[in-house]
């Protein structure tokens, strides 16, 4: 190639793989949110048992106004009603949870609109004395991330000013609220996320096939080269 | 025994005499450059979308209590390998746009939509409009906020016809009656879920399929272009010529296997831009999300839109640009092909390329005066690219014409 030709070749090569990393990857430009998160509270997020916690925290404080129908859990005063089990065992699919081996319910999944029409006036009383329906949260991790949870769940006003979400958790009288913050933040992780037996068999199944794909573009082009070299066309 | 299945098959469809004909006897110039694997490239990354699609469209529901659930319960978590399915297709029509791209350039680069593939260019063009309305209208899908106001953006772009200066009622209607059309209705609701579900998954890919049929079939007939430029006669230059098969398939073949590793690098371990976090709120008509833009594959489009100040001539200007692609072997009509060679055109060409890049990255910031201006400063760079196309042409035919017709 000549000199000509690398210089083409680098310029638009470079300005290719710069505009995708720009769209794709890392956007200097655009505009983005962050919020903090300290090193203890990320650590408390990742655990798995902080996340079984969380569960017993959040339906001690959170579920009388939030679902989280991906998890089996509903509204407390819905879950209250005598018809809801029926309710939840014919309309509903089970929850698969493997646990050391062995396969169990973990609850029940219902659909959105069965929910939303057994839980028609709970969801109107929420509506009246909130101003709207607090929603379901199962996908909130993911939409939101662990720092903004975490500082909204701390201080609601602090992150949305104006919002009807009320502030739960006092670090000035409870030495432990933060800890509890980031349990719950755990727990909502937990639902969004893989479990880490399921991430780590993911991880290899990624390794295994781009190793696979690397490998045989080697194997291709070297065949392609001794194949060239014999029928003289190199 | 494979062998005389083999046999016993070609005695009744010639299967060896196609093979022979179409992939050994076949030769294409042996000088062809890397970039034209992109050809090749988007058929694959074609049929993983078809692939991975018929797998999402066993569990998703086009209904909008369930459509959110579906993808998200459903497929992400009860389904086993729905997440490595529905991660296929996302990045997929991230990467096959991409493709897409990269292709239309290296065909504007080296000309090869000049006689005698033209109609190669127009059948490509027609491949990548409704390539984008199958990107736009599976956009929808999955029901999330960025889903639900992007099409509430998208469907609403024709109604800034309303905007004319002229016959403003004429106007209006044609808007409103395009608007109306996507929709199903005023509002976006299960109607438009239907309808955009049923030209994504069974109406658009039929026709993709088929204009790509096409599309391969005039490559063939046309034969390939060259970097250089000249058309190579196959009898008369036999040592420019190799055999399709092994020389370009195999090389092709390497690069498709190193393209497949970049792809599923992505899709096992970095999908944070081909699923973004926005979509994993369910649509809410009563809340606006703050920042609404359409996905980048239409940035371009957008920003040319946006930074005009009438929104109906920013209608038209991008519609233009469209138009302008489509016209491209019209608007040049130099005999001299491929960049390498007209170092005008090469100049020009670079003018488009970072101006396209530019309104992109624009259309990703805040719209500020600044931005609308620059967006307005690249827009017109992008019309003087096409615009200076035919005073190119003319003088390349004066100096075809002084060397006696010598390209």
């Amino acid at each position: 190639m000549s000199a000509w030709g690398v210089v083409k070749t680098v310029f638009f090569t470079g300005l290719t793989l710069a505009f995708f990393f720009v769209i794709w990857i890392y956007n200097p430009f655009a505009h983005k949110e962050t919020y903090e998160l300290p090193e203890d509270v990320t650590k408390i997020i990742e655990d798995p048992k902080a996340a079984l916690e969380g569960r017993n925290l959040f339906k001690q404080n959170c579920a009388s106004c939030h679902s989280v129908r991906y998890d089996g859990m509903y509204l407390l005063s819905v879950e209250t009603k005598p018809e809801w089990e029926k309710i939840l065992k014919t309309m509903g699919r089970p929850i698969i949870e493997k646990k050391e081996g062995k396969v169990q319910v973990k609850g029940y999944y219902l659909p959105r609109d069965v929910y939303e029409a057994v839980a028609l006036q709970d969801l109107e009383n929420l509506k009246a004395s909130f101003g709207k329906v607090p929603p379901d949260l199962s996908t909130i991790y993911l939409a939101r991330g662990p720092g903004y949870l975490y500082q909204f769940i701390l201080d609601p006003q602090k992150v949305l000013p104006g919002t009807s979400m009320p502030k739960l958790f006092f670090p000035e009288y409870d030495k432990e609220a933060p800890q509890k913050v980031a349990k719950i933040v755990a727990y909502l992780r937990s639902v969004s996320e893989p479990p880490p037996s399921e991430k780590a068999k993911r991880t290899v199944m990624g390794v295994v096939t781009v190793g696979y794909f690397v490998i045989m573009g080697v194997i291709l082009w070297f065949y392609r080269k001794r194949l060239l070299e014999k029928m003289g066309l190199h | 025994m494979l062998r005389k299945i083999v046999d016993w098959v070609d005695e009744r469809a010639k299967v060896r005499e196609l093979y022979k004909a179409q992939m050994v006897e076949y030769k294409v110039p042996k000088n062809l450059t890397f970039p034209y694997v992109f050809g090749v490239l988007a058929l694959i990354t074609f049929a993983l979308q078809i692939v991975s699609g018929i797998v999402l469209i066993m569990y998703y529901k086009p209904v909008i209590a369930h459509a959110f659930d579906s993808a998200n319960y459903t497929i992400m978590k009860e389904i086993d390998f729905g997440w490595l399915f529905r991660h296929i297709h996302a990045a997929g029509a991230n990467f096959f746009l991409a493709i897409v791209y990269l292709h239309m350039f290296t065909g504007i680069y080296y000309n090869a939509y000049k006689k005698p593939r033209e109609l190669v260019w127009i059948v490509g063009w027609v491949i990548y409009f409704v390539l984008l309305v199958t990107a736009l209208t599976g956009y929808l899908l999955p029901w999330g906020q960025l889903s639900y106001w992007g099409t509430v953006v998208t469907t609403e772009i024709p109604a800034s016809l309303a905007d004319a200066p002229i016959l403003k009622g004429f106007f209006g209607a044609i808007g409103e009656t395009i608007s109306v059309w996507m929709k199903g209705g005023y509002k976006l609701e299960d109607l438009a879920l239907g309808r955009f579900f049923g030209l994504h998954v069974i109406f658009l890919p039929l026709v993709l399929l088929g204009l790509v049929g096409i599309h391969l079939f005039l490559v063939r007939a046309a034969g390939i272009s060259n970097p250089e430029g000249y058309e190579i006669d196959k009898k008369s230059e036999p040592d420019k010529v190799v055999p399709f098969h092994p020389y370009v398939t195999l090389k092709e073949g390497a690069y498709a296997m190193w393209y497949l590793a970049i792809f599923f690098f992505f899709v096992f371990f970095y999908m944070s831009h081909f699923l973004p976090a926005d979509n994993f709120e369910p649509a809410d008509p009563l809340k606006t999300p703050p920042h609404i833009a359409p996905e980048w594959y239409l940035l371009g489009f957008y920003e040319v839109f946006r930074s005009i100040p009438s929104k109906f001539w920013g209608f038209v200007a991008f519609n233009l640009i469209l138009l302008l692609l489509l016209l491209l072997p019209f608007l040049d009509f130099s005999p001299i092909k491929s960049a390498r060679r007209r170092p005008l055109f090469f100049v020009m060409f670079i003018v488009f390329l970072i101006s396209s890049m530019a309104l992109t990255i624009l259309g990703t910031m805040a719209p500020t005066p600044t931005n609308a201006k620059l967006g307005m400063f690249f827009t017109a760079l992008v019309f003087l690219f096409f615009l200076s196309l035919p005073v190119i042409s003319f003088l390349e035919w004066g100096w075809y014409k002084a060397r006696g017709g010598q390209t």
